[in-house]
């Protein structure tokens, strides 16, 4: 089963999301607190992260760059989602595979992490 | 006709430095000549009665020994030594004509008469001078002279001339000094001025004007800059405040929108899931609705960023007729079928948003109808995409209104909602694109027509 790790530091969009793939029979793990991720990394290691923008004291796109600097998650793809349009055009800057804006349909989130994960 | 305030600021100072300083030294030279004639005049007078007292003197004794020739004679010598005494006349006590000599067609006139107890007078460019002949402090005569001025005539004409060749040379030295002065001024006035274009054009305000002045000028461009930085610092204000509220309103939508789309996915009894179903319609547009309002709030800051790529239109269109055949269940959507084959230069995000904006007006303002029609049009410049409804249609006078924010159809504010954001959105971005956006509409139905300039690029097939 394809192991997604979920970041976002509202827990209800996290929730939402946690149960619609998990319904979707993704092994789903979802965290709020941005400090867990690099721990949550090692230990979970997922086949694809789904990354909040604005995470509250931390900004996803750094975290994103930094995953890709280490040479252990280097090759986990990063989708970033976010309710800031814009930042759809910073994935090539901060080496995220794609970007889902909020909100969002659920067909196409699906879709999205289908085509990373499969 | 050109008027005084039209012309640029430069020439306008060009012009006025040359106008002032052409009427200077025309009163300048203007004077000059003037007192220069008076006194030429003045001296001809005092030499000419100092003549007349000469030959007053000298021919005491011809009058006395009643000896006319010997005064004419002097009067004809006289006339060799000085040309310009054209005529000279001898009285005696009486005042009968003693002796004269008068050049050649001199008109034979009353000096007396003329000079009417002067001792000299100025008439039609001729100088009449008398003077009386004594003898032991008795009058026994007068001497008349009538001189011409042609001298003097020519004298004028001459500083005429110079005159108007001073004033000539004058006229380009002023100018010449006018350009390089006007510069001076107008390089920082048009300094301000390019910048205030700029931000008209682009809307972005950048640097600063510079100016190392202190005059009114400086006072000028130092306010221009202040104001701009308050704008600039509210801006940035404006973007925070639009950032956190897209996020703040996007965030609980985000949950809204999930949960009631699971609702919807899971609900089996059919009441319910109809119920659902709506719920979700109207967060749908309160989703486009935010979408549209930050949108607009970012053309209005400037923000609207376009990422300018070459995308293949033909596939777009596909696209967004399926997307829109999707969310409608009351209308078909009709593409022509002949592909545009053509790669477009363009943010195919935005078009995309143009495209599935104007065909959801199109479904929106039709109802009762069942068509809606997407053509294409392509002219060696640019392609046209037109989108056809057989709707209520756009009256002639609100053609141009409804692309403006927050402008609503008379016809249809009462019983279709909406905000009036979306076709502004439209047009901005087609702007944008250096295209051109309108409807043509004759009572029933209409079209909406952008269109978006065509590099006829090679066709390049994208595949996913």
């Amino acid at each position: 089963m394809n192991k997604i790790l979920v970041v976002d530091d509202d827990v209800d969009i996290l929730s939402l999301v946690e149960t619609i793939l998990s319904m979707n029979n993704f092994d789903v793990q979802a965290i709020s607190r941005w400090e867990d991720i690099y721990t949550k990394m090692d230990e979970f290691k997922p086949n694809l992260v789904l990354l909040d923008v604005m995470l509250g004291g931390a900004d996803g796109r750094d975290i994103c760059k930094n995953l890709h600097l280490d040479n252990k998650t280097r090759n986990i793809p990063v989708v970033l989602f976010s309710a800031n349009p814009e930042m759809g055009k910073y994935i090539k800057e901060c080496m995220a595979q794609d970007f889902v804006p909020k909100p969002f349909d659920i067909s196409n989130l699906l879709k999205t992490v289908k085509t990373y994960v499969n | 006709m050109l008027k005084f305030n039209d012309i640029s600021l430069r020439n306008k100072l060009i012009l006025m430095q040359v106008f002032t300083s052409v009427v200077v030294f025309g009163i300048v030279f203007g004077v000059f000549i003037i007192t220069d004639a008076n006194s030429y005049k003045q001296r001809k007078v005092d030499s000419m009665v100092s003549i007349a007292k000469v030959l007053g003197t000298n021919s005491i004794s011809s009058i006395q020994f009643q000896d006319p020739e010997s005064a004419t004679q002097m009067l004809q010598e006289l006339q060799t030594v000085s040309p310009e005494i054209i005529r000279s006349e001898i009285t005696n006590k009486e005042g009968q004509v003693f002796a004269s000599y008068s050049k050649a067609g001199t008109e034979t006139f009353s000096i007396p008469q003329i000079l009417h107890g002067k001792s000299y007078s100025f008439v039609a460019q001729q100088l009449f001078v008398s003077n009386p002949i004594k003898s032991n402090n008795e009058v026994i005569g007068n001497v008349y002279l009538q001189v011409t001025l042609t001298e003097l005539q020519r004298i004028k004409q001459y500083k005429y001339e110079l005159a108007f060749i001073l004033l000539l040379v004058a006229l380009v030295f002023s100018f010449l000094i006018a350009v390089l002065v006007q510069g001076y001024l107008s390089t920082r006035l048009l300094n301000l001025v390019n910048v205030v274009r700029k931000i008209r054009k682009t809307g972005e305000i950048t640097k600063a004007v510079e100016d190392k002045g202190k005059d009114e000028i400086a006072t000028l461009i130092q306010a221009f800059n202040k104001l701009m930085d308050e704008i600039r610092e509210n801006q940035k204000k404006k973007d925070e405040f639009i950032g956190i509220a897209s996020h703040e309103l996007k965030t609980p939508l985000t949950s809204i929108k999930g949960y009631v789309e699971m609702l919807n996915m899971l609900e089996q009894d059919p009441q319910k899931k109809q119920f659902v179903k709506k719920a979700l319609n109207n967060i749908n547009k309160l989703e486009s609705l935010v979408k549209d309002l930050l949108d607009v709030s970012k053309i209005q800051s400037g923000q609207l960023q376009l990422e300018m790529k070459e995308f293949n239109i033909d596939e777009l269109l596909n696209e967004t007729v399926n997307a829109s055949q999707m969310v409608s269940e009351t209308h078909r959507i009709v593409k022509q079928d002949s592909p545009v084959n053509e790669m477009i230069y363009g943010d195919r995000q935005r078009i995309e948003q143009v495209l599935l904006n104007l065909l959801s007006n199109a479904i929106k303002y039709s109802p009762g109808e069942n068509t809606v029609i997407l053509e294409t049009e392509k002219t060696e410049k640019e392609l046209i995409i037109k989108i056809r409804d057989y709707g209520i249609g756009v009256a002639p006078e609100e053609q141009t209104n409804i692309f403006e924010r927050f402008y609503r159809s008379n016809k249809v504010a009462v019983h279709i909602s909406g905000f009036g954001l979306g076709l502004y959105i439209c047009r901005d971005i087609i702007n944008r694109h250096s295209g051109r956006i309108w409807v043509e509409s004759a009572g029933k139905g209409s079209v909406f027509n952008f269109s978006l300039p065509l590099k006829h690029s090679p066709i390049q097939q994208i595949h996913a």
